[in-house]
């Protein structure tokens, strides 16, 4: 086992800033939706503080965005072009999650620097982080000021539309937030991963590709 | 010799037959009646002068009567004796007298003395002929100046009968007359057929087709109040007043006469206090709710900016506000700055003003709801039953029958089918949805409350729960502007079915999918489930783990 720096500091700022504003959204915007069910706060209050970390989070992803292009490793997050081989990885590493890891085999994948994410970790953040994370920013925009962007809301197909598409959004990210945190125990110890968004530095196997 | 003439001529034949006994000569009386000082005072204090001029007196027609023709009853051991009640009462018995000579069929014998012979309630003879100085009434009406010669007749208690039966009160009081913004005017400005010369007799079919006929007079002058009243709701519910056409069938909508008066006219102030408020005669509910409201509360202290009912549906141009802007305009015509005081504590408070009823928030006790309105995405503009009808190829009957089916009100599928069906029709028009809050019955809006009062909890409306929410209305206005509304099912604006056509309609928390929260908890159960799951495996399979972990040490130490 060895110790690489995984996580510069600005990728983990970006995170641990994600994470808090993910849950504050996520328990305001229940609370906005299911009022009847949720009274943590009055509703004004839960709305104030949801348009609060929703510009947080859009201020963040500009955050994240910025260093992952300037630095030119958005390439992490981007599928290669060799589509079959890409889908091997992911069968191979969804049969680890699936069999090996439960039978005690070890990975396929070996984060580095340049190559953190499996296949699998790669879709899916290419998923929130390019298509589903920008479509619940721009909505949750929309939403904020439904007459200042009446235009964009009519082209988007009316305000039900706007309103579904962040929804759907937000229960997508919610389950994956279950999904994420698990993952994270499943490193050498169960902490692993969690202190290594902390100091930067993850265990891993050496000798991984 | 002239009057030995005058006496044939005037003496009635009764008069002449009949020749009372002299009680005692004319001498006697005046004694006391020649006195300017004499007069008589009544049961309620009223005084009248008893003053007779001997000269005048022989002058007229009556000249050679004695005092006890006319006045029989009175004697020297009698008089004075008689005691009245009131100074009516006095004239009323002295006219009678009168009748003694003048015969029913003599009076019957002219038009204008004919209408008189079998009213109890008719002018006495005495008003037009005077008492003692009796002259014809030609004689010295042609001397009146101006209106007076119309008011000779027109102030006193006169009316006419109409073919429906109803009494026509031409009686006019001369110091309404005086106090009337019309005061300055003559009698035939308004009245242009009558003349001196020319009284024609018009017969009216009722009281209302002579207020509807009356009131085209005004028109002459106020041409553009007139202009106003023309595109209001009030004219259109009632009839065209040029044309004094029916074209409604509503008697009751008013006309200039209804709020103004006839000889009445009032200047502009007096319907600027809450007892000259004319519409209150009609709609007398909605008055007192506004009386018991902010601004009625505001008025009746001597707010005299404070509204009334002109303030916001304005006076002559009064149109259906439902549906509309008008009302709020008005409310924001006086509350300047209400914008951004609401965008001070209020999100999107733009949105909320244009989509809320201001009486939706400010009557916080009244009834509310959600009105639908069929509308163009294009230009925003709302359908009217007349197009829906032209579109869908169908009659008001069928219309109605269709968005009433079973009085139970419009589902979902309907909703929206109305939609696909215009869309579909060739229209070119994007049809769609807008949903606005209003309070759900008129005389509600009219119950506005203190600004503390007002609802201000977000959670009145915010929640899947709330009622207003589950009372919804298709509201489809008519060309002219009145709305028609069909109630429509509680669970239409959570239904995936109508989802697509009341897509321009969301309101958080309120109007969400059912089936869209059914699928987010499936979504987020399966994330929820995964570790669950993953978990329970790898704790099953741990024996597995153990035994291959066992067996690479036995290979390890076996290298």
């Amino acid at each position: 086992m060895k110790k690489i720096y995984l996580h510069p500091l600005p990728v983990r700022i970006w995170h641990w800033v994600n994470a808090v504003s993910f849950i504050v959204l996520i328990i305001t915007g229940l609370q906005i939706r299911y009022r009847e069910v949720l009274t943590l706060t009055k509703f004004k209050t839960a709305v104030d503080i949801h348009n609060f970390f929703g510009f947080l989070l859009i201020a963040d992803f500009f955050l994240w965005l910025a260093f992952y292009v300037f630095t030119g490793k958005i390439k992490l997050y981007i599928p290669p072009l060799n589509l079959k081989k890409f889908f091997m990885g992911c069968v191979r590493q969804a049969r680890y999650y699936g069999y090996g890891l439960l039978m005690g085999e070890n990975s396929p994948h070996h984060a580095t620097p340049d190559n953190k994410f499996n296949p699998l970790q790669q879709t899916a953040y290419f998923m929130i982080m390019l298509i589903l994370l920008p479509f619940q920013l721009i909505t949750g925009v929309l939403l904020w000021d439904i007459k200042m962007f009446a235009d964009w809301i009519g082209l988007l197909g009316g305000i039900k539309v706007v309103d579904f598409i962040h929804v759907v959004v937000f229960f997508f990210l919610t389950a994956f937030l279950f999904v994420h945190v698990y993952l994270t125990t499943l490193g050498i110890t169960p902490l692993e991963h969690i202190k290594a968004m902390f100091t930067g530095y993850d265990e891993v196997e050496e000798g991984g590709n | 010799m002239w009057c030995i003439i005058s006496l044939i001529l005037a003496i009635p034949a009764s008069a002449g037959a009949k020749k009372l006994p002299l009680f005692e000569n004319a001498g006697a009386c005046m004694g006391c009646h020649s006195s300017r000082e004499a007069d008589k005072v009544f049961k309620d204090k009223e005084r009248i002068s008893v003053f007779v001029s001997e000269n005048d007196f022989k002058n007229t027609v009556h000249g050679a009567l004695n005092c006890t023709d006319c006045h029989p009853k009175v004697s020297l051991e009698t008089h004075p004796g008689r005691v009245f009640e009131s100074k009516s009462a006095f004239l009323k018995d002295a006219s009678g007298i009168c009748r003694t000579c003048h015969t029913d069929s003599q009076l019957k014998a002219k038009p204008n003395h004919a209408y008189m012979a079998e009213k109890r309630d008719a002018p006495l003879c005495i008003e037009c002929h005077g008492a003692h100085n009796v002259r014809r009434v030609a004689e010295w009406k042609a001397s009146l100046q101006g209106n007076e010669y119309c008011l000779t007749c027109h102030h006193q208690n006169i009316s006419k009968t109409l073919r429906s039966g109803e009494r026509l009160s031409l009686w006019i009081d001369p110091s309404y007359l005086a106090s009337s913004v019309h005061n300055k005017h003559a009698c035939n400005d308004c009245h242009s057929e009558f003349t001196r010369d020319s009284h024609p007799i018009k017969i009216f079919p009722n009281i209302r087709e002579h207020s509807i006929s009356v009131s085209d007079v005004c028109r002459r002058c106020h041409a553009d109040k007139y202009t106003l009243l023309k595109g209001s709701t009030h004219y259109n519910l009632s009839f065209q007043v040029g044309e004094t056409l029916i074209t409604k069938g509503n008697w009751k909508a008013p006309v200039c006469t209804d709020c103004h008066g006839f000889h009445t006219v009032g200047p502009k102030i007096t319907y600027e206090i809450l007892s000259g408020v004319p519409c209150r005669k009609c709609h007398e509910d909605i008055f007192k709710i506004y009386a018991k409201s902010v601004h009625g509360m505001a008025k009746a202290n001597g707010v005299h900016r404070a509204p009334l009912c002109s303030s916001c549906h304005f006076a002559h141009e009064i149109k259906f506000t439902a549906m509309t802007d008008k009302i709020k305009s008005a409310c924001l015509g006086c509350h300047k700055g209400v914008e951004g005081l609401h965008k001070k504590w209020l999100p999107n408070a733009e949105l909320h003003l244009s989509v809320v009823a201001c009486a939706a928030c400010h009557a916080p006790t009244s009834e509310k709801g959600i009105f639908l309105q069929l509308i163009d995405q294009k230009t925003g503009k709302p359908f009217t039953q007349e197009q829906i009808m032209q579109l869908l190829g169908t009659s008001y009957e069928e219309l109605s029958e269709r968005l009433n089916a079973h009085g139970q009100g419009i589902d979902s599928y309907e909703l929206s089918y109305i939609v696909k069906q215009l869309n579909e029709r060739g229209s070119g028009a994007k049809v769609t949805y807008l949903g606005r809050m209003d309070v759900n019955r008129y005389s509600d809006a009219h119950q506005l409350s203190l600004k503390k009062n007002a609802v201000r909890e977000c959670e009145s409306c915010h929640k899947s729960d709330s009622k207003f929410f589950k009372r919804v209305t298709l509201a489809i206005i008519k060309g002219d502007g009145a709305l028609t509304r069909y109630s429509a099912k509680p669970d239409v604006l959570r239904s995936i079915v109508s989802a697509f056509s009341l897509k321009q309609f969301y309101v958080l928390g309120s109007t969400r999918l059912t089936v869209v929260d059914w699928a987010g908890i499936f979504v987020v159960c399966c994330g929820l489930l995964f570790p669950i799951a993953h978990i329970t495996l790898r704790v099953l399979t741990m024996p597995a783990r153990k035994a291959k972990k066992l067996e690479e040490l036995r290979k390890g130490e076996k290298r």
